[in-house]
């Protein structure tokens, strides 16, 4: 299938595939940055492409679609995702297509996972790229398939297979760093560690792929993972005073956090005991799994204790842990914006204008896996898996992606 | 000269709290390891030591250690003696009356009654007992709306901890400067001083300056300092104090006495996003800086930020030889004027991730300047501008009502726009006051400042001056006295590592 080409001077014409537009959901972060602009390298930078058409697959209370097609007249809302990316006509019409399948109310499964549409929005787009014998740059936001290990894997074969750029994954992966460092490239690492805070089958996807997008730049790349146990409740804190994950390492990370919480209501920044994080934490989740390679990673969801994402490993020969926080300017008190979505969006574009991902959806895919094997070792009650589906190799872009300038 | 401050009653303190205690330390801090050496032994003076106050945030890290490039720092430190300025009668008593005045306000402020302000009633003096019912007083720590706790019961965001502390970590408080220096005995007992000066119960002047007691802090030790024949490192958070000449008489008195002066704010120390400096010796055209505040001092921490990227520039720092401080619709005027450079407004302003009005609607990112919002959400914006004697110009907008967040913008000969945002971690961990006791620890260990103390000077001046200019009906006011002319390091001195 012959790719299209943006190269032509003409600006790219894009339609987005979305759940629901509301305030601080996804889908209004990332569209609006392609309709608004956003701050960027410091001016009001506006996206060199438009966003021409839309679907969003609910309505209702709180929907910001009216307003924003005020405020955007070239914009045009379409009743289906077909017709969204044909632009009304019989063709794929588009140059690219924005696809948000986060957020919007959608049926569990019987794990509790919310079934989150990615899969059917890639289905339908996909039928409209076989059709038109034409295929164009996909961006996915979060998870490939939120629930289910198959369809992620059939949304990666396929767009390998019809050969069109699919890009997306956690913001995390792109957004700031404190301090602005980069995991050493072909590094040997044993151990690598992030706290994060948030649900099961939501912030866990983001802290996985804060690990992901350091650790796949280690020595030999990306070589899968072979297996993964959840740890909650009592035999979080079990394991944790067992060491089954490096204290170091947690202290390392922490030591990043600009959220601790203080163990001592009469402090105001303070490191925390573990038997204090056992009182401020009483929800915590922990998913540890090793990699095919020997690698071993730990994900700490601890609510209570932080509200931000620290990553730390230990790099062989560097005598101190490697550390940084992946920064999130959060609008829920803390900033207004979720500037977050800016780098994510900025990637998108570049995807966009060179026809090239600008990282590695096998990154996606794989921690696509991880939370579908986390939340199914917790449905076992927290049962140690084998994860031979996760054998999933790649290399990782040798430029860095994330935000910083 | 006298001032109030020289009057300080040399208050006794209870005999409990005078009891010599082993140094404690808390579970959560552990003692250095590593470390042969013997701990520097360091005297915290300060305004008011509670939770959410400057004293308290960085003593703190001296206590229980902070976040250091990756690790739980634990300094090699043994704070030996606290002054809390708040806590002593002004015209002598017990200490203890102290603790029951600032409880009996802390119980105040929360039942919202009359006169329980925190302005200018220093004088007022209310003695003794009875003690002021505070048991259930409960409150909201500082920021602590997001977590969604409570503080203990008898724990308000205005109660002194100083006392708790104190007992929890084996100091001496004291009743007076002299003595917390000499740890309550004849000589000099102590290797730093560290000084916290912010708002409390002091007053104001007519140019809205409040009256902090910096310059009286710093004379106080210098005394010692000169009975001793000799002077430890001595840090001022923020500025030297409100008037010029006594913050450079404070700076020439160090120089005189051999002692090492670090100064200044933890703006210029806090993590940048992105990370990025002036490249050094570079031409600066121009600079525009925004916030928010006013007269709070953050517009000192503002210009303090400004003032250390713009010192990069070529030719080192020259000084400045005028300053205009603009209010109202002026603001506005002096944009169309020209008299600073909008396109470094909207850039400063493209590095906020606070953007209020729309955006705190639907969410979405605005271009302030383009739309022409700014003047709709600001209704109170002033405009510092300074005029360096090389010919540089710099702008502070405060811009309450648009932003929340404190971003640069400069032109920069041949490199284009060099923009960033000083980040300042949320409350209540404020771990930009970490980035700041890095480097304060750093000048205790070594002796010597990472950056000159005329940073802090000129930026002392400059604030005066603009509040000088705002006095005189925001005219623009000649400087020939900030010709304060040094050379920065050419290495940058906030964190990134």
């Amino acid at each position: 299938m012959a790719q299209n080409k943006t190269s032509s001077g003409k600006r790219p014409k894009l339609a987005a595939v979305v759940t629901a537009i509301r305030l601080y959901s996804h889908p209004q972060h990332i569209v609006d940055r392609f309709l608004d602009g956003y701050g960027w390298n410091g001016t009001f930078h506006h996206p060199q492409m438009d966003l021409v058409g839309l679907y969003v697959d609910q309505r209702g209370e709180g929907d910001l679609t009216q307003e924003l097609m005020d405020r955007h007249p070239g914009l045009k809302v379409y009743p289906s995702i077909e017709e969204a990316v044909t632009l009304g006509t019989s063709k794929l019409a588009v140059d690219g297509v924005v696809v948000v399948g986060e957020h919007g109310r959608y049926p569990e499964t019987a794990t509790g996972q919310a079934m989150q549409p990615h899969f059917r929005f890639f289905e339908s787009i996909v039928d409209v790229f076989r059709s038109s014998n034409r295929s164009v740059p996909y961006f996915n936001d979060k998870q490939l398939s939120s629930w289910s290990w198959s369809q992620s894997k059939q949304m990666f074969d396929t767009s390998r297979e019809m050969g069109f750029p699919l890009q997306g994954g956690s913001s995390l992966a792109v957004t700031w760093r404190i301090p602005s460092v980069e995991f050493p490239t072909g590094a040997t690492v044993k151990e690598a560690l992030c706290v994060g805070y948030g649900g099961v089958d939501s912030y866990d996807f983001h802290v996985l792929e804060t690990i992901q997008c350091m650790v796949e730049r280690r020595k030999g790349g990306e070589t899968g993972v072979e297996w993964l146990q959840a740890y909650q409740g009592e035999s979080f804190w079990q394991a944790y005073e067992q060491g089954v994950w490096p204290h170091s390492l947690v202290k390392a990370a922490l030591s990043r956090s600009s959220t601790l919480m203080p163990a001592s209501r009469i402090f105001t920044d303070v490191y925390p005991s573990v038997k204090q994080m056992r009182e401020l934490v009483p929800d915590p989740t922990a998913y540890r799994y090793q990699h095919r390679d020997g690698l071993r990673c730990t994900m700490l969801l601890m609510n209570g204790l932080v509200r931000d994402f620290t990553f730390a490993a230990n790099i062989e020969g560097e005598s101190r842990p490697f550390s940084t926080q992946m920064y999130l300017p959060m609008p829920d008190g803390r900033t207004t914006l979720a500037s977050f979505f800016s780098p994510l969006v900025h990637n998108a574009e570049q995807m966009f204008l060179t026809g090239k991902a600008q990282y590695p959806i096998a990154r996606t895919l794989l921690t696509s896996g991880l939370v579908i094997a986390g939340v199914e070792s917790i449905y076992q009650g927290l049962r140690r898996l084998e994860t031979p589906q996760l054998a999933v190799t790649y290399q990782p872009s040798p430029e860095s992606t994330f935000w910083r300038s | 000269m006298l001032t109030r401050r020289r009057f300080l009653g040399y208050s006794a303190l209870s005999t409990a709290l005078l009891a010599s205690r082993p140094l404690l330390r808390s579970g959560f801090a552990q003692l250095p390891t590593g470390s042969t050496e013997a701990p520097f032994r360091l005297a915290i003076i300060g305004s008011v030591y509670h939770l959410g106050s400057n004293l308290q945030s960085i003593a703190d890290r001296f206590l229980v250690g902070y976040p250091f490039e990756g690790t739980w720092h634990i300094p090699n430190v043994q704070v030996v003696s606290v002054y809390v300025d708040s806590l002593v009668p002004k015209f002598g008593g017990p200490l203890d009356w102290g603790w029951r005045r600032e409880e009996a306000r802390a119980a105040r402020r929360t039942q919202g009654e009359p006169g329980a302000h925190t302005g200018s009633s220093a004088q007022q003096i209310e003695p003794g007992p009875p003690h002021p019912p505070i048991a259930h007083a409960v409150r909201q720590r500082p920021g602590a709306q997001s977590y969604g706790e409570e503080l203990p019961e008898n724990i308000g965001p205005a109660t002194d901890l100083s006392r708790a502390r104190s007992e929890e970590f084996g100091f001496r408080l004291c009743g007076n400067i002299p003595e917390a220096l000499r740890a309550g005995g004849e000589r000099l007992a102590v290797d730093a001083v560290l000084a916290v000066a912010e708002q409390g119960d002091y007053p104001a002047n007519d140019r809205g300056q409040i009256l902090l007691p910096s310059y009286d802090f710093f004379q106080q030790c210098v005394q010692v300092f000169q009975e001793e024949g000799r002077g430890v490192p001595y840090f001022n958070h923020k500025q030297l104090s409100f008037s010029f000449p006594e913050a450079k008489q404070m700076v020439e008195t160090a120089e005189r006495l051999h002692f090492p002066l670090m100064a200044g704010s933890s703006y210029p120390v806090t993590w940048r996003l992105p990370d990025v400096d002036i490249p050094f010796g570079a031409h600066v055209e121009e600079a525009v800086m925004v916030g928010l505040g006013r007269f709070d001092g953050r517009d000192f921490d503002a210009l303090e930020a400004m003032q250390c990227m713009l010192e990069r520039r070529e030719g080192g720092e020259t000084g400045v030889k005028a300053v205009q401080l603009l209010e109202g619709d002026d603001v506005w005027q002096a944009g169309r004027e020209g008299r600073y450079s909008r396109e470094l407004l909207s850039s400063a302003l493209s590095r906020s991730d606070t953007p209020l009005g729309l955006t705190l609607l639907d969410g979405r990112n605005q271009d302030l300047v383009a739309s022409g919002a700014l003047p709709q959400l600001v209704k109170d914006p002033a405009a510092y501008c300074i005029e360096y004697a090389d010919g540089t110009k710099a702008t502070l907008l405060m811009l309450n009502g648009a932003i929340m967040d404190f971003n640069i913008s400069a032109r920069v000969a041949g490199k284009g726009l060099v923009s960033t945002q000083f980040f300042l971690p949320p409350t209540p961990d404020v771990s930009n006051t970490a980035c700041l006791a890095a480097k304060i620890e750093q000048t205790f260990t070594t002796g010597k400042t990472p950056y000159p103390v005329q940073r802090t000077l000129l930026t002392s001046g400059m604030l005066e001056a603009c509040l000088d200019s705002r006095h005189r009906l925001n005219q623009r006011l000649e400087t020939p006295h900030l010709a304060v002319k040094y050379q920065p390091p050419r290495e940058s001195q906030y964190v990134r590592t």
